[in-house]
């Protein structure tokens, strides 16, 4: 009996019951969808981590890479070693490693083969070394993994450690961190909005439920009821949403893997997500908590909170949110700071609004006006929940928008400045960079508009008298240091640092470098190339430059500094050839090594590939802030609707007063339009506020390197017409609803809207 | 007959390698399924004949095969030493011989390997096993000049006509102590082919493989376990086989015995079993004289007691030739844990004749 006449409601209303499954399932199909995204990261990372923690592993004394007939040769000395081919797909996949389980026989459950037993071969990320080989790859790697078994390594041989992925530190955590505060607040917007959406329509139920209670159902009875018939309903719309979620997830989250190799230089392979149950228990909780938390009076109206201690309260969250914002010293603190400063400016703006509003109203003289105010006033209040939401998603949004774009121009023109050479040789095995430049210092490229230098990488450790202990960095020295680098743009530092540098009486240091050591200009640092009993070189720091996409510390000094032990990583040649022939260029220094083919790349080519990988990573950012204002500006929309069909009778006075159809669609747009506007309005000093958030704390915090705020008023037009568009709508319906003649008038006390 | 090699495509399946096929049989070795090359299985018929020393090296276009050494050695103080060498060849894709290798840059798919040794001495069973990728130079085999190797194990010949060396090392692992074996063996007298010119049949419907022993082994050398270097001599029994369907589906395991007597003569003899009472067949190999093919109908295999689920004596009686065995493993667990458990054991044989061999026994342990 209950039950039927619970869901008798809906029979009558069968839009709210719409309205709601609709944003349950919504809601459900965003927050999953961006669970999905995340846990699929932290897999490739704790994998890439766990699966791929340091294993010994043989390499040539030669330096040379391993192949399979050091592979066949260490086996028949009866050493255990198994290949790992980690090969980068050329179609744009994941990273995958080929290898033999049958070679990893010799190991099982042996440390080498840790995570490694029980593998599928399903390129996810690992594969049949045979298939592996057969990839086309645009990188591939092969090491040896070795079971030490007690057979002594062979003549010719060493031990070495395979760093399967590098040293990243904090960040692969901080990012993550990132990632599950945006998941977090992707929830608390669904949660606010799902909240506003169930509290109306129980509103408007509030004096059917209050006769039931007179009629004699006990109260208790009334609330589980309506506690089971919102398990109900969350259960049959999260399942598809969540299913929707996971589809939009996988549609995104291709090449998210790569995305974040690119972020973190490292090796991630692809993996799967997390299993479904979690997300649904936890969206059947949110769903439950947000709807049914706090619905204690059935009988009366829920009171919005009007009184002083909220105001106060909201107003102390600001000030202390605003200060922990500047002050925090740790990323977990600093979102904290970000919540508290969301949570006041969420409760204290629709009363601001309704107060501004009230104001308003004793201000105007003309009537029409004065129902305008006083109607806005009513507005903010009761829509206050899913204003609020639609705000924190517009500001959410704005902020992303504007560290993304900023990133892009800032990333671009760093890629412009780093790749001011035309074409990049790499130095195939043994060939001499000093032999080259000397070559190429008698062509005189220079007299022909070239330019030319030389890019040695390896290792080094870096002591200043602040730091404790010498840190390891990346080496990177160029000779000569010549017009490729003098376009540079310095953080720090200015034009008479290049010369210093090239002269050999001063290094530069990367920005994550200076972040990390407190380095500022003119600091003194202690460089040491090898671990050998060398010195190193002291010099002053003469400038700052901006490193992207990467973690690792690094110093840049002139080649002619590296003590002759120095062990480079990598070498390779930047070449401009001005007006002379690259064919000729290339096919000298080929003769100058006796090499075969060396492999040219240009610069267009590495330009394109970096930008790629970035664009993947914030491709799936703004997917996901989008959907959230998308969801947001449907939830208001929804809302706005609902509400205001409960106040059709009450607007029709309107035409009483002897308003026209369409002065009164006139006045809807008008209140309508203004909501959405005010709401755009105040979401724009937080969304100003969240980006330089990003920018200035979030971003050096988690990535090493801080960006240039900058705002984006042509962006803050496009969402002001989203706003517009969702007033517009709301105001849209409502006059289609006003042309349909009144069957009779609705009694004030029916609905919450009967507020005057 | 050391038909364990589907073992190896298990480990690809389970690593789950996409075209291995489902195991059949005990260990697949009823296997026969298509292949997608165009290249087919070769399978042995009667009429098949044994090419020396060809047939010593490998046929890539059978899906199974294996060399096999099983040896009753004595200690210096007359102890006696039970070895085991096997290594094994399962084709993951046909190749005919006349084809190209592939390239082991590409770390070919065509081919696993497996090798087992064991080591049985004083009621301690030493087994080890390795496993190889084909193709690449890790593991293979060839004719001439003989050689058989997987990682550093190998039984090669030496250049000294009818001597081969065997040499086998395992290092230690886990509480283990490492052990090893350098053997010397001196092969005479004529290969034996089994069955009819060397076609074995394996069922009543056709299935068999080709199948020849070298019988007359002398060998000589060391074996070390841990700290403790023996050395030993005896004599050693050698199978080659190969096939591509080896057992009928239904059968589900087999009961093997090579024995040598103190007559002189020898005696192979193995059943699989089935729900249908099984096949039976062997080789009478008189001291002199031309080795005679045993049907089912000429040898009984009885059990008469067990050591868990494993039959570890038998009574096994060739009326015609006046034979009549007890043949015993010594106490101990000969089971080699490899993928696939089996149990290969030494045995002693008493009744009509005395003597020595060793036995192998599969697919009880699935019970």
């Amino acid at each position: 009996m209950l039950i039927r006449a619970l869901t008798s409601h809906y029979r009558r209303h069968p839009l709210q019951l719409l309205a709601l499954a609709v944003m349950i399932l919504l809601s459900s199909a965003l927050w999953s969808g961006i669970h999905h995204l995340t846990s699929q990261a932290r897999h490739s990372l704790g994998d890439s981590e766990s699966a791929l923690a340091e294993r010994p592993q043989v390499v040539r004394d030669d330096g040379r890479p391993v192949t399979v007939t050091d592979f066949v040769r260490l086996r028949r000395a009866g050493l255990c070693v198994m290949p790992w081919l980690e090969v980068l797909p050329a179609d744009g996949g994941a990273w995958v490693v080929g290898i033999d389980p049958l070679a990893a026989h010799c190991a099982a459950r042996q440390p080498a083969t840790d995570g490694l037993s029980g593998q599928a071969l399903d390129g996810r990320p690992f594969l049949d070394i045979a298939d592996a080989a057969e990839l086309s790859a645009r990188a591939s790697r092969l090491s040896l993994l070795w079971h030490d078994n007690g057979v002594p390594l062979p003549a010719g041989y060493r031990r070495d450690t395979l760093a399967l992925a590098p040293d990243t530190g904090q960040l692969g955590d901080s990012f993550l961190l990132n990632l599950d505060a945006l998941s977090v607040l992707v929830l608390l917007i669904t949660a606010l909005l799902l909240r506003s959406v169930y509290r109306l329509s129980l509103a408007q139920r509030r004096d059917s439920l209050a006769l039931l209670v007179r009629l004699g159902v006990p109260e208790r009875r009334l609330h589980a009821g309506l506690l089971a018939e919102l398990l109900v309903l969350s259960l049959v719309c999260v399942v598809p949403g969540l299913w929707l979620g996971q589809g939009l997830a996988s549609g995104l989250g291709q090449g998210f893997g790569q995305a974040l190799n690119g972020l973190f230089d490292a090796r991630v392979y692809a993996t799967d997500g997390a299993g479904p149950l979690r997300p649904l228990l936890i969206m059947v909780a949110v769903v439950l908590v947000a709807c049914a938390w706090g619905a204690g009076s059935l009988g009366r109206p829920t009171g919005q909170g009007t009184g002083k201690t909220v105001v106060w309260a909201a107003g102390l969250a600001l000030v202390l949110g605003g200060a922990l914002v500047v002050l925090a010293p740790a990323l977990w603190l600093l979102f904290v700071a970000v919540a508290l400063v969301f949570l006041g400016y969420g409760l204290l703006t629709p009363r601001v609004l309704a107060a501004v509003a009230a104001r308003a109203a004793t201000r105007v003289p003309d009537p029409l006006a004065r129902w305008r105010w006083r109607e806005f006033g009513v507005l903010c209040r009761r829509l206050a929940l899913p204003l609020v939401a639609l705000q924190f998603a517009l500001a959410l949004v704005l902020a992303v928008q504007a560290l993304v774009t900023t990133f892009e121009s800032t990333f671009e023109q760093w890629l412009g400045q780093r790749l001011s050479a035309d074409y990049y040789l790499e130095l195939p095995d043994g060939a001499s960079g000093a032999e080259a430049l000397t070559w190429l210092r008698a062509q005189d490229l220079t007299g022909q508009g070239g330019a030319y230098h030389r890019v040695i990488r390896g290792r080094g450790w870096v002591a200043c008298p602040a730091c404790a202990g010498p840190q390891p960095v990346d080496v990177f020295a160029l000779a000569p240091i010549g017009p490729l680098v003098h376009s540079w743009t310095l953080l720090a530092g200015d034009d008479r640092a290049w010369p210093r540098v090239a002269a050999g009486e001063a290094v530069l240091v990367n920005e994550q470098l200076a972040r990390r050591l407190g380095l500022s200009v003119g600091d003194l640092v202690q460089v040491r190339f090898t671990d050998g009993p060398e010195t190193g070189v002291q010099a002053p720091v003469a400038g700052i430059y901006a490193d992207y996409g990467r973690p690792a510390g690094e110093v840049l000094v002139a080649a002619r500094l590296l003590p002759p032990a120095f062990a480079a990583t990598f070498e390779s040649l930047s070449l401009s050839p001005g007006r002379a022939d690259l064919a000729t260029l290339v096919a000298g220094l080929e003769s100058v090594w006796a090499s075969g083919p060396v492999t040219v790349r240009d610069a267009d080519t590495i330009r394109q590939l970096a930008s790629q990988v970035f664009d993947q990573t914030f491709r799936l950012t703004r997917a996901m802030t989008a959907l959230t204002l998308l969801l947001s500006a449907l939830a208001l929309l929804l809302m706005g609707w609902v509400f205001l069909m409960t106040r059709v009778w009450y607007l029709r006075l309107l035409a009483v007063w002897g308003l026209t159809r369409v002065a009164m669609a006139g006045q809807l747009l008008r209140l309508a339009v203004g909501v959405a506007l005010a709401t755009w309005l105040l979401a724009l000093p937080l969304g100003i506020g969240l980006t330089w958030v990003l920018v200035a704390r979030i971003n050096p915090m988690a990535f090493g390197w801080a960006l240039p705020m900058a705002v984006y008023p042509g962006f803050w037009l496009v969402l002001a017409g989203v706003a517009l568009a969702v007033g517009a709508a709301i105001a849209g319906l409502m006059a289609l609803a006003l042309r349909r003649p009144a069957l009779r008038p609705t009694p004030a006390s029916l609905s919450a809207g009967g507020e005057r | 007959m050391k038909p364990l090699l589907m073992a190896i495509v298990g480990v690809l399946a389970l690593a789950g390698c996409a075209d291995a096929p489902e195991p059949d049989g005990f260990a697949g070795l009823a296997d026969a399924g298509p292949t997608d090359t165009g290249v087919p299985f070769l399978q042995p018929r009667p009429g098949d004949r044994i090419t020396l020393p060809a047939d010593l090296g490998p046929h890539p276009q059978h899906r199974i095969e294996w060399w096999y050494l099983t040896a009753n050695l004595r200690t210096d103080d007359g102890q006696p030493l039970g070895l085991q060498w096997t290594q094994f060849r399962q084709a993951l894709q046909p190749r005919r011989s006349s084809d190209p290798v592939p390239d082991p840059q590409r770390w070919p798919r065509h081919s696993a390997w497996m090798a087992h040794a064991a080591v049985s001495f004083k009621g301690q069973h030493r087994f080890a096993e390795r496993l190889a990728r084909g193709d690449l130079g890790q593991a293979g085999a060839q004719a001439e000049p003989f050689r058989v190797w997987l990682d550093h194990w190998e039984l090669a010949a030496t250049g000294v006509p009818g001597q081969w060396r065997l040499t086998v090392a395992q290092p230690a692992a886990d509480d283990a102590p490492p052990w090893r074996f350098e053997l010397t063996l001196s092969v005479a007298g004529e290969p034996v082919r089994h069955g009819q010119q060397g076609f074995s049949a394996k069922s009543a419907s056709g299935e068999g493989s080709m199948y020849f022993s070298l019988v007359d082994i002398r060998i000589d050398g060391t074996v070390t376990l841990g700290e403790r270097r023996l050395a030993v001599s005896g004599q050693g029994w050698f199978d080659r086989e190969w096939s591509s369907q080896f057992l009928k589906a239904g059968q589900q395991g087999w009961d093997w015995f090579a024995l040598h007597l103190d007559s002189g003569d020898k005696l192979m003899a193995f059943q699989l079993r089935d729900e249908d009472g099984g096949f039976r067949a062997g080789t009478w190999i008189p001291a002199h004289g031309t080795p005679v093919a045993l049907t089912g109908e000429d040898l009984t295999l009885e059990a008469l007691a067990h050591r868990g689920a494993v039959p570890i004596r038998w009574r096994l009686r060739v009326p015609d030739k006046g034979v009549a065995l007890e043949v015993s493993a010594p106490p101990g667990d000969y089971l080699n844990r490899g993928l696939y458990p089996y149990w290969e054991s030494p045995v002693s044989v008493s009744g009509s004749h005395a003597g020595e061999g060793y036995m192998e026994l599969t697919g009880y342990l699935d019970r």
